[in-house]
Formats: structure tokens, C-alpha cells, sequence
């Protein structure tokens, strides 16, 4: 058959992802590693970028919602219709929030897609880019 | 400065891309989720019975003055290896690239199509 029964592929119990876990150190700094999908946030002096592993999704398919103080991307990821042998990606509705602190431009924000990844610029507001303010001193 | 880049390669982490196997009338179908991954660096080796799918995934570092504040994932190497059976028709398979996932279309060869005999009264 096409399905790697050999004990060399394809091992990935739960206890192999926990032990994956342990060991990458991204994921050591993340606080919740399971929630789905993965997301890096980014931050400069004028923009948050948020980026986000989501393949297999066209960006009309993905709701993205900005409301007060927070991103929301909600999906959800289809199956093609067959018989399993084995299924490995994960399926059905998911969501994620992010939370945003601080005076955002809502207008200007951009989101695009490419290879599966989603990335979303937030521009800041004038008012909440730090600026530089000599004092003469007298 | 070459020497640099080269270890940085290296110390790339290995995943297992998430894999659906299935069976449908006309074949069997693998999907790969490699998300980062583009048709261009995406390497697929068809070799007798063997097919191995890599790909690396390519990042832009954080630019100057940009601070990380949260990380889930990073850059990775995708790998995997999958044996196929002799039913399938090797000169046919189809590979297909969109969203981050790779499609392959492995379709069975003729004689392993069943067939309805039919009976004639003599």
C-alpha cells in the first residue's frame, strides 16, 4: 500500500510531539504550545505584524475581525472526501485572538497570504510611535 | 561569513509535515501541509518505490528594530518519506503546490482498477 507502515516514518504519537515540544526552543517560549493555529507576533516602532501558519486556506475563506482591542481569525479547514488511511492534519472550525494594547491605525491594516502563511500588518497611530524630544538646556 | 550560514542551515529543525493519506475512486492522494514552503523550493525524489518530499522554509529574520514578542514557529525543514505500493501507476503521479499544501495524486495502475466481467449467455 502508499501508507509508510515501516517503524521509520510517520512516528508521531502524542508523546513524540510532547518530547518535539520539550525540545524546540520555540516552543518553550510560547506560552500555550497547542493552541491552533501558530502565530509570531512582531512589533516595531510602527507596526504590530502578526504572522500565522494556516495552509491549505485562501484568504477569502478566513474571517478576520478587528474590533476594540483584538484580532480574532476564525476558519475552518475542509476534507476532501475518501477513505483515511491516515489522518494526520488537523480539521473542523478553530479560532484565535490576539490581543492588542495601545493606539492602533484600523484603517490602514493589511492582511495577506502566501504559501499557507497569513501575515497582518497593524499600522500604529501617530500618537503611539514614541518620539524623540530634545530639551535645551538652559 | 560563508562558514556562518552554513552551520545556520544545518541547525534547521527537522518536522514531519502533517500528512492525510486517502483512497478515492481514481487513486490515492497524499497531502502535506508545509506551510512557508514555495513551489520553487519544494523537492520531491521519486526513486523505484520510494517517494521523499522535502522543503525548507524561508523566513524573513526580524528586521532592524523589530521585537519578537511572541514566538510559536519558526524556520523548519519538512521531510518525510513514504513507500509506494506497486499498484500505483509511477508515470502518472502528480504533484500540486497551493496554500502551503502539497497535493499528490498517485493514480492506480490500469490492471489494479477492478472490472465487472461480463457474463454472455451462449
Amino acid at each position: 500500500m502508499v501508507i509508510d507502515f515501516s517503524p521509520f516514518f510517520g512516528q508521531s504519537t502524542p508523546l513524540d510531539r510532547l518530547f518535539e515540544a520539550f525540545y524546540t526552543p520555540a516552543m518553550s517560549i510560547s506560552q500555550r504550545p497547542y493552541a491552533y493555529p501558530p502565530l509570531n507576533i512582531a512589533e516595531d516602532n510602527e507596526h504590530i505584524r502578526v504572522v500565522c501558519e494556516i495552509p491549505g486556506m485562501e484568504i477569502s475563506d478566513l474571517e478576520l475581525t478587528l474590533t476594540e482591542s483584538s484580532l480574532v481569525i476564525k476558519g475552518e479547514r475542509k476534507t476532501a472526501q475518501g477513505k483515511y488511511y491516515r489522518q494526520e492534519r488537523p480539521t473542523g472550525p478553530f479560532q484565535r485572538v490576539v490581543n492588542i494594547q495601545g493606539l492602533i491605525d484600523r484603517d490602514k491594516v493589511t492582511a495577506r497570504m502566501k504559501d499557507g502563511v497569513l501575515e497582518v500588518t497593524i499600522p500604529k497611530t501617530e500618537a503611539s510611535i514614541p518620539k524623540k524630544i530634545s530639551i535645551d538646556i538652559a | 561569513m560563508n562558514q556562518d550560514t552554513k552551520t545556520e542551515e544545518k541547525s534547521l529543525p527537522r518536522v514531519k509535515p502533517a500528512t492525510d493519506i486517502l483512497e478515492t475512486d481514481d487513486g490515492f492522494f497524499i497531502y502535506m501541509d508545509m506551510p512557508g514552503v514555495s513551489k520553487e523550493e519544494l523537492i520531491i525524489d521519486l526513486n523505484a518505490d520510494e517517494i521523499k518530499v522535502s522543503g525548507k522554509t524561508a523566513y524573513a529574520t526580524p528586521a532592524q528594530g523589530e521585537k519578537l514578542l511572541h514566538v510559536e514557529f519558526g524556520n523548519g525543514e519538512y521531510y518525510r518519506g513514504f513507500t509506494l505500493s506497486h499498484i500505483v501507476d509511477k508515470a502518472r503521479v502528480k504533484a500540486t503546490m497551493k496554500n502551503g499544501v502539497l497535493e499528490l495524486h498517485l493514480p492506480k495502475a490500469e490492471q489494479a482498477i477492478p472490472r465487472k466481467i461480463e457474463i454472455q449467455a451462449g
